[in-house]
């Protein structure tokens, strides 16, 4: 290989893998023969290295002194299970619930009085109601004045023409 | 873990102290300050709690620990993208920004090789580098950096393949290799 020929794009992936140790046996003896024969590579590799030793320029940081105690105060509230009866939504729950089941109530209690009256309990207003067509005729049932009319009114059809017929050739032989 | 599991509080601090820092720094690392770092790591605690009672020892336990930081750290920036939150360095505070003549002379500065780096500068460039990487390309350096961890082990946590995790990881070394390019030679 010509000292100054350029690395093929595989060739430069396995650079970083090689100074990992991450290469295989065949892999990292065809490096290491690149290596041997190329400036470039060895160039290559030795940025590549100095480049990996400057991260060690980032900070390592540390935790603040009561990190651990904070963490851990945190670890074992999050074990406590709230008491949700203290918690306003409860509260608001519950309050709703009363009110939800007193209406219940009171819509029950109105429903069995309505029934319990409406069969125990007669009203006049009930008969009216029943007779309504008879109370609504009143007058004009008086004025007839005779209940065999009556009966002739609620018989068959044309059965009062004969009626009449029947009483006027009456008055007319008296 | 598995003591934890039985209710084993003292078990429980032990993994705390472990683990803290270690977590503190990456976070620290990936959101840029340390008190959402502190509460990043504090939520995440909070989880492992809650979820001992169905904690299976199938997998290394810091393996698992930071798999849920990668998930945290992901849902962390998806959220603070959704409150579209605009954190201005303090260059950039003005009306429009950084002037683009004093960018360039900015960058034009940070290319001269005769510039001697005082260690809080590099550390400032070095960190920049850091931030113009990719969540998943950070968090995959900071766990091999700092944590050591082989390219499967970083596979299980962030749920990639090793062949994945060895891509992301070149492709995040060469970006900082052309970022931080000055200060390598």
């Amino acid at each position: 290989m010509d000292q100054l020929s350029r690395l093929t794009a595989e060739q430069r992936a396995n650079l970083v893998a090689y100074l990992d140790g991450e290469l295989g046996e065949s892999e990292t003896s065809e490096i290491e023969s690149v290596l041997a024969h190329s400036a470039v590579a060895r160039n290559d590799v030795e940025h590549l290295a100095r480049t990996y030793d400057l991260l060690d320029l980032l900070p390592r940081a540390k935790a603040s002194e009561d990190f651990t105690e904070r963490t851990m105060a945190t670890v074992r509230m999050s074990d406590v299970r709230p008491d949700i009866t203290q918690s306003e939504w409860y509260r608001r729950a519950r309050r709703g619930s009363v009110l939800l089941l007193w209406t219940l109530v009171m819509a029950a209690a109105s429903s069995v009085s309505f029934l319990v009256t409406r069969k125990f309990v007669h009203n006049d207003a009930d008969v009216f109601v029943r007779d309504f067509e008879v109370i609504d005729r009143l007058d004009v049932y008086r004025e007839v004045d005779s209940v065999e009319f009556l009966e002739v009114l609620s018989g068959p059809k044309g059965a009062v023409l004969d009626d009449i017929r029947t009483r006027r050739g009456r008055e007319t032989v008296d | 873990m598995l003591r934890v599991k039985e209710g084993d509080e003292a078990a429980f601090a032990k993994l705390v102290t472990t683990y803290q820092d270690r977590l503190i720094s990456i976070f620290r690392n990936l959101v840029g300050d340390q008190e959402a770092a502190e509460d990043l790591t504090q939520d995440l605690f909070l989880r492992i709690y809650r979820a001992r009672h169905g904690y299976e020892p199938n997998a290394k336990l810091s393996t698992w620990v930071f798999r849920i930081a990668a998930n945290l750290a992901s849902n962390s920036r998806r959220s603070k993208g959704r409150r579209k939150e605009v954190q201005l360095k303090s260059s950039e505070s003005g009306p429009l920004g950084v002037r683009p003549a004093e960018k360039l002379l900015a960058d034009k500065s940070s290319l001269m090789p005769s510039r001697q780096f005082d260690r809080q500068e590099m550390q400032k460039l070095v960190r920049e580098a850091l931030e113009s990487l990719n969540e998943r390309q950070r968090m995959a350096l900071l766990l091999h950096k700092f944590e050591g961890m082989s390219y499967a082990d970083i596979g299980e946590a962030m749920e990639l393949s090793p062949q994945a995790v060895k891509s992301l990881l070149s492709r995040a070394r060469e970006s900082l290799r052309t970022r931080l390019e000055n200060m390598i030679r």
